[in-house]
């Protein structure tokens, strides 16, 4: 017997909705921390790291990283180490 | 005058015995925070087997506004939250407590070489980790930056508050602290 839960997942399954990390902006992460730790973790080139961070800056918030829950948590995990705030969803745009 | 520089593989860092005494103080203080007391009181789990495992019951969500900050929620779904904390917070925790106990053993190495010797007016530790540094000032960054409800303009706030304004002497060093971090990042991306 199947329940809501088990349905709404195998819902996301069947349209293979991925994770993603999200960061979100505060007050106090300086501008070129946050970059130098996007750079760190995610291999990402300086020009793609700016462009993130400065999303963040401007808009509150950017999806930096999309894979597995697994892959997602681990992310989140790793961003909480340096002290960025992050979270993780499934991602919405889809 | 405090200053990071690049040396070999590492970082040196000078500084005079009351930029060291700050950061030890602050170290100490955060090191309390994310202490054993406070670590081993969420563990209150009966069951034997979970006790083996080293997986205890349900971790709460700290009340501590600084700790919330410094182990925030990984969903906004308090029940996926709840889990996760439970699987990761342990690590982190023991993560920024490393950090802040090298730190502090690098820091105590420049109080003891400046000594009593009130004409010595600063020191310097080498071979420092880059790495470790930064994660290590940017939580006491975060930590302070809760406690003085810092925001976009708090340093406009901080410039137009009186000299005799008890907070005036912290938010300085909770500027001095963004200025060390931003000289090491120099150091370390130059």
């Amino acid at each position: 017997m199947s329940t809501l839960t088990d349905t709404e997942l195998n819902l996301d399954q069947l349209l293979d909705r991925p994770w993603v990390t999200v960061v979100w902006d505060d007050p106090v992460n300086l501008m070129t921390y946050v970059t130098y730790v996007f750079i760190k973790l995610f291999n990402f080139t300086p020009e793609r790291a700016h462009e993130l961070m400065m999303q963040v800056h401007n808009e509150g918030r950017a999806a930096v990283t999309t894979g597995s829950r697994e892959e997602m948590e681990r992310d989140v995990q790793r961003l909480h180490e340096h002290g960025l705030w992050a979270t993780l969803q499934r991602d919405d745009k889809i | 005058m405090s200053n990071f520089s690049r040396m070999g593989d590492g970082f040196a860092l000078d500084l005079t015995l009351d930029e060291a005494h700050i950061l030890i103080n602050l170290v100490e203080q955060l090191l309390e925070l994310l202490g054993d007391s406070n670590f081993d009181h969420h563990y209150t789990n009966d069951d034997p087997f979970a006790q083996l495992m080293g997986l205890g019951a349900e971790i709460a969500t700290p009340e501590d506004p600084v700790l919330l900050r410094l182990l925030p929620n990984a969903y906004a779904d308090p029940e996926a939250s709840a889990d996760f904390r439970r699987y990761t917070e342990p690590t982190l925790r023991r993560h920024k407590s490393d950090a802040l106990r090298s730190i502090r053993t690098e820091l105590a190495l420049i109080v003891d070489e400046i000594g009593g010797d009130e004409s010595n007016t600063g020191g310097r530790v080498e071979e420092l980790d880059g790495d470790v540094w930064l994660v290590a000032l940017n939580d006491l960054r975060l930590a302070l930056s809760v406690r003085l409800n810092i925001e976009a303009d708090s340093f406009e706030k901080f410039e137009l508050l009186p000299d005799e304004d008890p907070q005036k002497a912290v938010y300085a060093v909770y500027f001095w602290l963004g200025w060390l971090q931003e000289n090491l990042l120099t150091a370390m991306i130059s």
